[in-house]
């Protein structure tokens, strides 16, 4: 993702006028969710500056079985999580490519499970939009070269109730604390890792924060003679 | 105070207690005790524009061992908790905690799991000071309103070392924060109240009891 | 017994044991009576350590063979807590992960959010111009504080009374702007929550009549002070290559000599067009930081008087009234904000901006599914948010990449083989928050 494109217009870029047909993003929010998921193909050059155009077909040269993904001209890899180890080796080797910084590894948690509706129209709880499907822990790697000043991401997804991967820290030393927090947050075991053990939470917590299924674990409050419960409790 | 005003200006009258008080207030030194956002703002109230060197505070110990007041600044984590009553228990009586900010007070817009909800389930607190973070006249206005409980309380229960503090307040009486006179709360106002904490809210400076006669309490 | 560790290994900073910089399992750390090494633990409460950070140390005599940082004394849950309020509410909780520098805070993830929307073209320039104008004063007001506590805690007092001094000016101009001296709240997703007052341009003229000589103040006390080159040549040294194989970025990495900064490199808000430059040294000791973040004062100097200069006229929020606050703000008889104007406007005249506004302020309003990730050069080097939403009006994941999480993790490699005493400064040289660290 070039930002040095994107807030001013210049080439492919994000924004609400973007040229291609059904764009990404028009002006109106409630509109531009359904196109949007239309674009992620395969493929699909909307929204991306030549320099990630070129970028993304080597790595898809390089590596075939990547899904390429494209939102707001930024560049998604999506890697099985056996190849991860060797993609982020060569995006790290590779003259063209280059990327230097780690600069993050992040979880988000979909679970698994039916579809929630929200109680009530006007404030409502997040919606799952995952059906039936499994939960994942999809695990975002953000990769940056300084030299050709381009970002992009390589996800992975892992099962959520046994999630493991191998770690990048022997490549990337970055990794070594973020992986920690990850381990820390999601619960996500990365093997090879010399020192994987809690770093924000306390060492004896149970639990990993991050995730869905733990609670904000707030207390109720009290307020001019009532009690308030907290935020995840309330059913306004 | 009927002889002292029959007596020629330049006079004063004490008592121990009195002179002891006025000195505790007059130099009480704080930890430096600054957690987050709340720090910074202690910090200014420490540097040139604000200004607690004259009321002889600009020495921030860094050690507990030697300082009587323990500014809690900031949000307490769960895994802070235990330290800062560590830090607590290492202080020498007689001490203080101001709770600075409403992070410090009652957890503040963090109302979760990473939070202590409220200092004073770890230590006892002696002056809440709200805001988010408080201006450094709030800060001090706290603060003087503390030197002035200070000035007027006879000896205080303070928890034992390593006493949680819910054996404290069954011991002592002390009263919670969200127990005393809040608008509104004049209805639930435990009676439990321990022989210091009654003395200090009974003739603090007269400002704070003309509020209490103002809203009608005892 | 072992062998002895006489003069030999006293006289050489060169650790005698290799210890892996990740370090082991707490009971590898080495034995304090066979190995003759002193496990020391340095804060959480600390009057030097920035914040609630904690260290192990690993000493031989005063010399540091291992470090282990120990964080998460500060942690708050801010990343959940935004999952349960609306968009525009987690702006409040965001802009107190750096304290120091909450405005790059509120920045970055406004930027996030409104590459969500897909409305980034349509924030109007005069609000780009101000988000420039007021972080280029946060940037200052943060490394004042990191010269005020650097300095106190090298020893140089005089240091903090200035660097507070200066700060109250900064403060006070924003305290103008935005009501609040700290965590401010003030910049919004497709926006500024209102405009600036009356009187502005004045005031900010006259900061930047008074900011020169101060900074001139500060170099003239600690520049060529023999005591404080002393202290920091040559202290905490990490090289270009492990710079950026730890993912430090800002000043450290400037400091090793590579050019790079996000304002240059992946320009936001429109910065581009205003002319300063990135000062870079070789050194990559903590005087070498000293040294640009006194520069990066200057610039951002520059940068303000260019914006302020330029500043265009025109509206401070998106047009789109789904998304745009209301922000005709100002201070009426109740106190709560809303101009007489607005209130008649919604409650007699249009039915359609009043259902905006019930819908704004109860529920917020919604963002496409998605994934984006946005980066600012804070002061402390690159602040990124990689924001997930799935199309509701609460954000689905916020993760936070903060610069002082990274920085904190290059202590080991940073401070192998210094004396104690070098390890304050070498922290202070590395300027970490401990609020964006722990979150």
């Amino acid at each position: 993702m070039s930002e040095a494109q994107a807030p001013e217009g210049k080439g492919g870029g994000t924004g609400a006028h973007a040229d291609a047909p059904g764009g990404v993003g028009s002006g109106n929010p409630n509109q531009a969710a359904g196109e949007a998921t239309k674009l992620i193909e395969r493929g699909i050059e909307i929204g991306l500056a030549e320099p990630l155009r070129q970028l993304r077909d080597r790595l898809v040269g390089a590596f075939d079985e990547l899904e390429v993904s494209a939102f707001r001209g930024e560049l998604t890899l999506k890697a099985h999580p056996a190849q991860l180890i060797e993609l982020v080796r060569f995006c790290r080797d590779d003259e063209d490519v280059a990327c230097e910084l780690l600069a993050d590894l992040s979880g988000v948690h979909w679970p698994g499970g039916q579809k929630r509706e929200s109680a009530q129209e006007t404030t409502g709880w997040p919606a799952y939009e995952i059906g039936d499907e499994d939960g994942r822990i999809e695990l975002d790697y953000i990769l940056y070269s300084i030299t050709h000043n381009h970002r992009f991401r390589v996800r992975v997804d892992l099962d959520d109730k046994e999630p493991r991967i191998a770690s990048v820290s022997e490549l990337y030393a970055s990794a070594l604390f973020m992986e920690r927090e990850v381990y820390d947050f999601f619960g996500v075991e990365f093997e090879g890792h010399p020192d994987l053990r809690r770093i924000l939470m306390p060492d004896e917590w149970e639990g990993h924060p991050h995730r869905k299924d733990y609670p904000l674990g707030g207390v109720e409050v009290q307020y001019k003679g009532t009690t308030i419960p907290p935020p995840d409790e309330r059913s306004y | 105070m009927g002889l002292e005003q029959n007596l020629p200006s330049g006079i004063l009258l004490t008592s121990t207690e009195r002179l002891i008080g006025w000195a505790r207030a007059g130099s009480l030194w704080p930890a430096t005790f600054g957690l987050a956002c709340c720090a910074i703002e202690m910090m200014c109230t420490g540097a040139a524009h604000y200004d607690m060197a004259r009321f002889g505070m600009e020495v921030f110990r860094g050690s507990p061992r030697q300082s009587d007041l323990m500014i809690v600044a900031g949000r307490v984590s769960q895994k802070m908790a235990p330290v800062v009553r560590n830090l607590y228990d290492q202080m020498a009586d007689p001490k203080w905690v101001i709770s600075m900010g409403v992070c410090a007070s009652s957890g503040g817009m963090f109302n979760n799991y990473a939070i202590v909800q409220g200092v004073d389930h770890v230590v006892p607190v002696d002056m809440y000071v709200p805001g988010c973070p408080p201006r450094p006249e709030m800060l001090m206005d706290g603060i003087v309103k503390l030197h002035e409980v200070i000035k007027q309380e006879q000896f205080v229960e303070r928890p034992r070392k390593g006493e949680s503090m819910e054996d404290f307040r069954r011991r002592t009486g002390w009263a919670v924060g969200d127990e005393t006179d809040m608008p509104g709360w004049a209805a639930t106002r435990t009676q439990a109240k321990g022989a210091g904490g009654e003395s200090a809210e009974a003739n603090t400076m007269g400002r704070l009891s003309e509020t209490a006669a103002a809203r009608g309490d005892a | 017994m072992s062998e002895p560790r006489g003069a030999a290994a006293a006289s050489t900073l060169e650790p005698r044991h290799e210890f892996t910089v990740a370090s082991g399992e707490w009971e590898n750390l080495p034995d304090a009576v066979e190995d003759d090494l002193m496990v020391i633990n340095m804060g959480p409460q600390h009057p030097s350590t920035h914040g609630v950070l904690r260290m192990v140390l690993t000493l031989d005599g005063e010399t540091v063979l291992d470090n282990q940082p120990v964080i998460g004394y500060l942690h708050t849950g801010i990343e959940k807590n935004t999952e349960y309020r609306p968009w525009v509410q987690g702006v409040t909780y965001v802009t107190r992960m750096d304290y120091l520098s909450p405005l790059f805070n509120e920045l970055a993830y406004c930027l996030a959010v409104e590459k969500l929307l897909g409305i980034t073209e349509e924030v109007p320039e005069r609000a780009s111009a101000l988000r420039v104008l007021l972080t280029e004063l946060n940037r200052i007001s943060s490394h004042l504080v990191w010269l005020a506590t650097g300095g106190l805690e090298l020893g140089a007092i005089s240091a903090m009374i200035y660097g507070f001094r200066e700060r109250e000016t900064i403060i006070d101009l924003l305290e103008f702007v935005t009501g609040l001296r700290m965590n401010h709240a003030y910049i919004r997703p497709g926006g500024l929550s209102s405009d600036v007052p009356e009187g502005f341009e004045d005031r900010v003229r006259q900061v930047l009549r008074e900011m020169p000589q101060r900074i001139d103040e500060f170099e003239d006390l600690l520049t060529e002070n023999p005591i404080w080159v002393e202290r920091n040549k040559g202290v905490g040294i990490l090289s270009a290559a492990d710079c950026l194989d730890l993912g430090v970025t800002g000043v450290m990495l400037r400091s090793a000599g590579i050019p790079h900064d996000l304002r240059k490199a992946q320009p936001y808000c429109g910065i581009e067009q205003y002319d300063f430059s990135v000062p870079v040294t070789e050194t990559s000791d903590a005087y070498g930081r000293f040294l640009i973040r006194i520069r990066e004062m200057r610039e951002s100097l520059k940068i303000v008087e260019q914006a302020l200069d330029a500043l265009p006229g025109g509206p401070i929020m998106v047009d789109d009234p789904k998304i745009g606050w209301p922000s005709q703000l100002a201070l009426g008889p109740d106190g709560i904000g809303n101009a007489k104007e607005y209130i008649s406007k919604i409650m007699g005249q249009s039915m359609e901006a009043l259902i905006h506004h019930f819908k704004l302020v109860t529920e917020g309003f919604s963002v496409p599914p998605g994934q984006v990730y946005t980066a600012v050069e804070s002061p402390r080097g690159e602040l990124g948010y990689h924001v997930t939403s799935n199309g509701t009006n609460k954000p689905y994941r916020v993760k936070v990449r903060d610069p002082s999480f990274l920085n904190i993790g290059s202590l080991p490699r940073l401070t192998q083989g210094l004396l104690v005493a070098d390890v304050i400064a070498a922290v202070a040289s590395t300027d970490p928050v401990m609020g964006g660290v722990d979150r």
